[in-house]
């Protein structure tokens, strides 16, 4: 493996991204609706409505516009929001810490979960334990996620008051360091619990497939016949190679890190990406649209870059040139 | 060999999967509430994030909400909608309307501490209002020929023609004045200030977490007394059920809407105490109108018009829409706006079996059991075309269109409901006018002139969101509306308002279904709060 590799890679990134922007920037403003129209508000005279179309610069034919927004990009400016006046960059990066802490929990809490659970249910497939956890991750992932959410909500936080109902922090409570740390973590536990049940099932199953198809190997059958004891058996030479696929897996998640859960975050009221793409949406806040785009397809470029690492680290048969 | 059972590699199995939820269960319980509400500090709950705090600038009603208790208007508008002071202190009304004079109140300061002066009215409104503020522009915009300083502390304002309903156009939804010394020279659009705003109000503006919460705190040299809260707190929850829930578990004091459902619940909560308010910021006095599109062929024959009101149950609206909170509506204007609310006027009632009657006669011939009707020689529509159209509503508004296809099914006309959301529905009603019918929510505002004049003059058929949809031209009422908007004498345009009802009620371009109002709910350990924009100026907490 080698840094050649990286580095070709890492250029291809641009390309990649480009085109991104480019179908995103045709596909936002080929989609019906007019900002200018949800942004002003109602009640305007139509030459109010011209001038503000001047203002952002959406009088221009298509193409001129997106002449613009690509030098603009080149020189990494990705323009104003039109909704709230600022750097669209600015707007995006002060909510993706939310998200990624969120988002970034869930991952790890479902990971933590779904190995151990999908090796216990591989073990032996179709026991009671299979079914037994089987049941509960498809269970979990069927039910729509503002449903158990709100479930959640209604049960943990507002009957048993273990949790707060909504918000990253208490409302207007000025707390720092360590205290805000566990305030923040308070607010954490039930969105991220919530989100995680979502990603548990995946993971499961994945894991649990995996584990059914290395036990049946020759590598297994050679490491039981030599002795190995059969704790040694599932857990150093079958499980490994059976997490292939779910770090797969784990990389084509890696957009949500950025691009947020819009449900979960609407649902807890998290400050987070998924919220302001929504929000951006409906009012055609183009320029905060792009930006999150590019965010988005940069992470998941890069991590999938790193998943390619990752491989090469977990299976001694991958190399990388 | 037997193979060994589980043992302690299954129990390790079991523990590893329970850590992680278990890592966070026990962090969430070891960490201790880590903050107390601090005293005198209320917590509104708002639906979106504003973007910004300049009112000035849009009519959005979010950024209205937002935004209120940082800014005043020259005057405010009391619970019978008559201006009283507030920036200004007294006016003087002079050539029968045409000139206005306005003393404002000494010793104003911005929240910077710079003195507010006559220049700041008149930046506001020539630089600003009148450039975006899409309702105000529209509305004074063309009859105003001049702001002027007179001197520091008084400001005219001259028009081309007598112009009436000023003095419902200066409270703080329509007219926020701003600092000039703060925007002037600048894009107003991308002042850092919309962000961290200077005003006068009753509360100044502390800081803003963009999706999580703005802070408030209170301004202690407000002209009208310091509020007695410290600090208002606007948490941002986008979910309605969610808000709802938080206003149970006392995270939040106060809601600005309940939806419909929820409202029986917190009516029996003891905890809780239930408002009703017709004034929102950014659209008050609001009435849900059926708009029909005068262009298409299906609503040119006035009978049919005729026969879809008689089709329309308004109380049943009231009743499974609006839950009970609204009333059927009887007239264009709202009866909130008392002065120019006609009583009494020809209202169509629900009755289908003359609904049924008119159609027949407009040549719309029953259709087999179950099937819609059928044209036979209707002008511009080819015989046997099926009475099937569409109904264009907004996202929110789909419960509406529910009922509505209901209703008039049993008539024999097939509705169609597109919910489009907000940027697609004004493109498609408006400026495409690609809709047979369409649902609007026509906020009156506090003067005929600024809500009412713009869905029924014929120069307001335009691509403006929530102008004329019907498409209606009359230039009888369009003249009405000239006349209204220059007589100075109040029963004058009682008289003229009285007269444009009558006639368009005739015309019937419209279906007036429903007069809104809007719920608000507080905790009871909070109270005194307005339903004006300053809603907490006035308002206590927790003694």
């Amino acid at each position: 493996m080698s840094t050649r590799f990286v580095l070709r890679r890492l250029l291809q990134v641009v390309p990649t991204v480009a085109g991104i922007l480019l179908v995103s920037f045709v596909l936002v403003h080929a989609a019906p609706g007019d900002p200018v129209l949800a942004l002003a508000g109602e009640h305007g005279d139509a030459r109010y409505y011209a001038d503000m179309r001047r203002h952002f610069g959406l009088d221009q034919p298509l193409p001129r516009q997106l002449v613009t927004y690509a030098g603009r990009v080149a020189h990494g400016d990705l323009g104003f929001s039109y909704v709230q006046g600022r750097s669209a960059a600015a707007v995006v990066m002060e909510r993706v810490p939310a998200t990624t802490l969120l988002t970034g929990t869930a991952l790890l809490v479902a990971i933590m979960a779904a190995v151990p659970l999908g090796t216990l249910a591989g073990r032996r497939p179709f026991g009671a334990r299979d079914v037994g956890v089987s049941a509960l991750a498809l269970g979990l992932y069927s039910a729509p996620v503002f449903w158990i959410g709100q479930l959640a909500i209604l049960v943990i936080a507002l009957r048993f008051g273990l949790a707060p109902v909504q918000g990253m922090i208490t409302a207007g409570g000025d707390v720092t360091g360590l205290a805000r740390a566990a305030n923040v973590l308070r607010h954490l536990a039930l969105p991220a619990l919530v989100l995680a049940s979502q990603e548990l099932a995946v993971f499961v199953r994945l894991t649990r497939s995996g584990v059914i198809d290395e036990l049946t190997r020759d590598h297994v059958r050679t490491a039981r016949a030599k002795g190995v004891g059969e704790r040694a058996v599932l857990l150093r030479h079958a499980l490994p190679r059976a997490l292939l696929p779910v770090v797969t897996v784990i990389g084509a998640r890696a957009g949500h890190l950025v691009a947020g859960a819009a449900v979960v975050e609407i649902v807890f009221g998290w400050p987070g990406t998924g919220r302001l793409m929504l929000d951006a949406l409906q009012t055609r806040d183009t320029p905060v649209l792009l930006a999150l785009f590019l965010l988005v397809s940069l992470a998941v470029v890069l991590v999938n870059l790193a998943t390619d690492l990752a491989y090469a680290a977990i299976d001694p048969r991958v190399r990388l040139r | 060999m037997t193979a060994t059972p589980g043992g302690p590699c299954l129990r390790r199995l079991l523990l590893g999967a329970l850590a992680g939820p278990l890592a966070l269960t026990l962090g969430v319980a070891c960490a201790r509430e880590g903050a107390r509400r601090a005293p005198r500090t209320l917590v509104a709950a708002i639906g979106g994030d504003p973007g910004h705090l300049n009112p000035a600038i849009t009519t959005n009603g979010g950024v209205h909400t937002a935004a209120a208790l940082l800014y005043d208007g020259l005057l405010t508008l009391d619970e019978q909608l008559q201006p009283q002071p507030a920036l200004a202190t007294r006016w003087e009304v002079e050539d029968g309307g045409a000139r206005y004079v306005f003393h404002l109140r000494p010793g104003v300061r911005w929240h910077d501490g710079q003195p507010f002066t006559a220049a700041d009215v008149e930046f506001t409104f020539t630089q600003v209002l009148l450039k975006f503020h899409a309702r105000t522009r529209a509305s004074l915009g063309p009859a105003l020929a001049g702001v002027r300083v007179l001197d520091d502390s008084t400001v005219e304002f001259r028009f081309r023609r007598p112009y009436a309903p000023l003095l419902q156009q200066l409270d703080m939804v329509e007219a926020p004045i701003i600092p000039r010394h703060v925007f002037a020279g600048g894009d107003p659009l991308r002042n850092p200030a919309n962000t961290a705003p200077v005003g006068t109000g009753p509360f100044r503006f502390v800081s803003y977490r963009a999706g999580s919460e703005i802070r408030y705190a209170a301004n202690k040299d407000y002209f009208l007394g310091a509020p007695w809260l410290e600090a208002v707190v606007l948490r941002i929850i986008p979910d309605p059920a969610t808000q709802v829930i938080a206003l149970e578990a006392g995270e939040v004091d106060y809601l600005f809407a309940v939806p419909g459902p929820e409202r029986e619940r917190l009516r029996r909560d003891p905890r809780v105490r239930l408002l009703q308010a017709t004034v929102n910021p950014g659209g008050s006095n609001c009435i849900t109108t059926l708009g029909f599109n005068l262009d298409r062929p299906f609503f040119r024959d006035l009978r049919v018009r005729r026969a879809v009101a008689h089709a329309v149950n308004r109380d049943q609206i009231v009743e499974r829409v609006l839950f009970g909170e609204g009333r059927a509506a009887d007239a264009p204007i709202s009866s909130r706006i008392a002065f120019a609310h006609a009583a009494g006027l020809p209202i169509l009632a629900w009755d289908t079996a003359r609904a049924a009657a008119l159609l027949d006669s407009a040549g719309w011939t029953r259709g087999a059991a179950g099937q819609p009707r059928v044209a036979r020689g209707v002008r511009g529509v080819a015989d046997g075309t099926a009475f099937a159209i569409g109904l264009t509503v907004l996202p929110s508004q789909a419960n509406y269109g529910d009922l509505l296809r209901a209703q008039l099914r049993a008539v024999g006309i097939d509705l169609r409901v597109e919910p489009l959301e907000q940027a697609v529905f004004s493109q498609a009603v408006f400026t495409a006018r690609d809709f047979d019918t369409a649902i609007g929510a026509y906020c009156n505002g506090t003067d005929p002139e600024i809500g009412v004049r713009r869905m029924l003059v014929s120069s307001n058929v335009a691509p403006v969101p929530f102008s004329n949809m019907a498409g209606y031209r009359n230039p009888v009422v369009d003249s009405l509306f000239e006349r209204a908007a220059s007589a100075l004498d109040p029963g004058e345009r009682r008289r003229l308002y009285r007269e444009i009802q009558e006639l368009v009620v005739r015309d019937q371009p419209y279906v007036w279904l429903v007069e809104t109002i809007a719920t608000r709910a507080h905790s009871v350990r909070c109270h005194g709060f307005e339903t004006s924009a300053h809603f907490a100026a006035r308002a206590r907490c927790g003694e």
